[in-house]
């Protein structure tokens, strides 16, 4: 229980962090986005959940069947909130995605971007406890992590490959997944069981599946493709293989840590 | 040797070794023919052609050919594709008319191919404003067909002829009022002498309809609203002006009974889709099985699968009519495995509930009552802050279409074993805009949840088999003489299973989200079984030797 409540503390201390060291908005000075507020970022939630969420979902995350990207990470199409401002306004020819009213007013819009905006972490807003430098330290010495993740081309495969982790996870998010790694884990790196019909166990992370096969790449790294018409059996585990750091590193290791993670970025 | 090449050998005097190894010779006939109300309603005695939707009025989806059959489906060899020229997922079912097949195309597209080739003789493509009201993409199912003309839908609310021969635009009318969401997706239905179509917009307040076009000149020649208007039965089922933007969309192709002369057409859901607060009642006809005089559109019966839906389980799937053995007798039924997780067994000359039970993961409902009224779950509501439910919001199936065989006296449907958290929210109607009143979200990954194929038994509802799919599967499917179960699934496959015990036959990977149903024709006595994935148009047969 005391674990859990330094979990929770810690949580917290890192979100309300998040929210005091914000720096002030550059946004006003680039002439960018006006329409920033915590109310327009409400009412652009509103229009959302209204108009938008049919195809990119209510947590906008999107949806593989209908095509729309997940808005919560970095966005494929728009680098700048003008550019996703475009986007709104005019659609992208030859998709679903339609363009807005034309009787849309422009603050509407800007407020819709807000929300977008909101939805990922921008770092030049954020400064987290820990020191970057001492994370990369700790994620590739005594964390280990590096024996199971890759960072720009360095590391192992046994994980997601991190070398733009940042981008797609929140601090908050980063140091969930080292706390309770088998909260929320990603289909890919469930792990399958096979049994063949020879009886031979064969384990590996479940790299794909679908409705008629199965592939896994084992601890050896060996890849191995299944039709599940010649195998006995296989079975599921939707947990992570790697462990909870709570009990080998020290609270400001984690926090290097969760720092050097956010800081991992295509740019840097 | 196809028939070019034979061509190409008379013109030329060449390859006179293959000309003599020709065990016959293939004489070109002109291929179409017209087609005549006559051949729809016998469409199953011309198994060569797949003439509507649903192959044949009562929209079995179950073809006599059998030459592909459950001893050689392992020989299938893709025999052509076409490339849509458009990058979208095709949701359509190909119409084969002697040797031409009509393909419908995202967004609002049509193309007439040679069935034997995949080659273009033609394509109509049809323009488009760029403030369309869609809820869910841009989609065409398919067209209906009567003499020489084609009828599409258009995603712009139109209703387009279409000359089946050259591809030229007869008429164009406009059905509704695209900007006040209205919009049109599914293939039209042919009745005697008349066009018969839906409408889409249930996410936009719109108020549903069905209609029935003169097939020549494009006038309307009825209309049913799928809500009932002030002084018409079922008005008072809609706490005070609500009827007016109570959705009840009309968004995929019904089917026909001549003896009867009946039209069977499902209604989606009541507007707003998640907030019930401001539709007090069960909101007739929303979420419903409706039949309708096929001459007048006047409503023999209904039947309400879902009454005061919060959960936007549309009853938008096809109707399946067949003759079955039931408690002794022979009785004209109507099968309906719904959006909603029950599968339901109806008298379809007077609408009286037989059979019905859940054949998906549900949490809604406690059950079905004496006359198949749900028995509300208290608590399954959306709330503000979300409350998980089964279904989730794509339902237990769709739109998709399921089939009956007539071998086996099983149905076939694609079903979804999953959950998610439903949300309220409070919104004004304003036309043109959305008007859902709320949405949902996943808690998992999508791979935690479960598709398979289901056989159910209509006369018991009871799930006779099941083969599991990766989730979630939204492809329709077709059963054949051959003993076959012929569909699709999310992660690409087109593949084959015994009718009679779901057992695997046959695979292939195509590679693309199969989201459309399979159909099946012949040329020459030679079986062809076509598959749309992603945006592509795939023709299978039998290896030659």
């Amino acid at each position: 229980m005391g674990n859990l409540t330094t979990q929770l503390g810690r949580l917290l201390t890192l979100a309300l962090g998040g929210l005091f060291l914000a720096k002030g908005s550059s946004f006003a000075e680039d002439a960018g986005n006006l329409y920033n507020t915590n109310f327009d970022i409400n009412a652009g939630l509103k229009y959302f959940e209204r108009q938008c969420s049919r195809c990119h979902g209510f947590d906008a995350k999107g949806n593989d069947e209908t095509g729309a990207p997940d808005l919560t990470s970095r966005l494929a199409r728009a680098s700048s909130e003008v550019g996703l401002f475009n986007i709104i306004r005019t659609g992208i020819p030859g998709t679903a995605m339609l363009p807005v009213a034309a009787d849309l007013p422009d603050t509407q819009v800007w407020q819709l971007v807000a929300y977008i905006g909101s939805l990922s972490t921008d770092p030049a807003n954020i400064d987290l406890p820990g020191s970057v430098a001492s994370g990369a330290s700790v994620f590739t010495n005594k964390g280990d992590c590096s024996s199971c993740h890759m960072v720009d081309g360095q590391g192992g495969r046994l994980g997601p490959d991190l070398s733009r982790v940042g981008e797609r996870r929140s601090p908050e998010e980063l140091l969930s997944d080292m706390l309770n790694p088998h909260t929320d884990v990603a289909p890919r790196w469930w792990t399958m069981r096979v049994t063949d019909m020879d009886g031979v166990v064969r384990e590996g992370l479940r790299m794909n599946e679908d409705s008629f096969s199965l592939r896994i790449m084992d601890e050896e790294l060996n890849l191995w493709s299944y039709p599940k018409n010649q195998i006995a059996s296989f079975e599921r585990v939707e947990a992570s293989t790697m462990p909870s750091y709570t009990q080998t590193l020290s609270d400001s290791e984690i926090d290097d840590l969760v720092a050097y993670l956010f800081s991992l970025r295509k740019e840097n | 040797m196809n028939k070019f090449s034979l061509l190409l050998c008379g013109t030329f005097l060449t390859l006179p070794v293959q000309a003599q190894e020709e065990p016959f010779q293939t004489v070109i006939t002109p291929a179409f023919s017209p087609v005549t109300w006559e051949r729809l309603v016998n469409a199953e005695s011309e198994p060569e052609n797949w003439m509507m939707y649903s192959g044949t009025l009562d929209s079995q989806r179950y073809s006599r050919l059998d030459q592909i059959n459950t001893d050689n489906v392992t020989e299938l060899e893709m025999k052509w594709s076409y490339q849509i020229p458009v990058i979208d997922r095709a949701e359509t079912v190909p119409t084969v008319v002697d040797g031409v097949m009509f393909i419908t195309e995202a967004p609002s597209n049509l193309t007439a191919v040679d069935a034997r080739t995949g080659r273009v003789y033609w394509r109509y493509d049809h323009e488009l404003p760029e403030d369309l009201r869609i809820c869910c993409g841009r989609n065409n199912r398919g067209v209906a067909i009567l003499g020489e003309t084609l009828f599409m839908s258009t995603l712009d609310a139109h209703l387009v002829a279409i000359d089946a021969r050259t591809g030229n635009v007869l008429w164009d009318v406009e059905v509704a009022d695209y900007e006040a969401g209205y919009s049109k997706t599914a293939a039209p239905l042919i009745v005697k002498d008349k066009v018969v179509t839906g409408i889409a917009g249930g996410e936009f307040g719109i108020r549903g309809f069905i209609d029935a076009y003169d097939p020549v000149t494009g006038e309307l020649e009825w209309r049913t609203y799928a809500v009932p208007g002030p002084g018409e039965p079922g008005n008072d089922s809609w706490s005070g002006d609500s009827w007016k933007t109570g959705g009840a969309a009309t968004w995929i192709t019904g089917s026909y009974d001549p003896d009867l002369n009946l039209i069977y057409w499902g209604t989606g859901n009541p507007g707003p889709d998640w907030n019930g607060d401001v539709r007090l009642g069960d909101n007739l006809y929303s979420d419903s099985a409706l039949a309708l005089n096929g001459d007048t559109g006047e409503i023999a019966w209904h039947f309400q699968f879902t009454p005061h839906d919060v959960h936007d389980y549309d009853s938008i799937q096809v109707p399946i009519l067949a003759d079955i053995e039931y408690q002794g007798s022979t009785r004209k039924v109507m099968m309906w495995a719904n959006r909603n997780a029950f599968f339901y067994t109806i008298d379809r000359e007077t609408g009286e509930f037989l059979e019905g039970e859940a054949y998906a993961t549900q949490t809604w409902a406690q059950g079905l009552d004496p006359n198949g009224r749900p028995i509300p779950t208290p608590g399954m509501a959306p709330t503000y802050e979300g409350i998980l439910v089964s279904p989730p919001i794509v339902g237990a199936t769709n739109w998709y279409s399921p089939a009956y065989s007539q071998q086996t006296g099983l149905f076939y449907v694609t079903s979804f074993d999953g959950e998610q958290e439903f949300f309220k929210r409070d919104e004004d109607y304003e036309e043109g805009e959305r008007f859902t009143g709320g949405g949902g979200r996943y808690n998992q990954p999508m791979d935690a949840f479960h598709s398979s194929i289901r056989a159910i038994n209509p006369a018991t509802a009871e799930i006779e088999w099941e083969f599991p799919i990766m989730p979630r599967s939204s492809a329709g499917i077709t059963t054949t003489a051959g003993g076959i179960v012929f569909t699709g699934s999310a992660d690409g496959y087109f593949f084959a299973l015994d009718a009679a015990s779901g057992e695997e036959l046959w695979h292939i990977s195509l590679g693309a989200r199969v989201h459309a149903a399979p159909m099946t024709y012949a040329i020459d006595g030679q079986q062809f079984v076509t598959i749309a994935s992603g945006n592509v148009v795939y023709t299978f047969g039998l290896k030659e030797d």
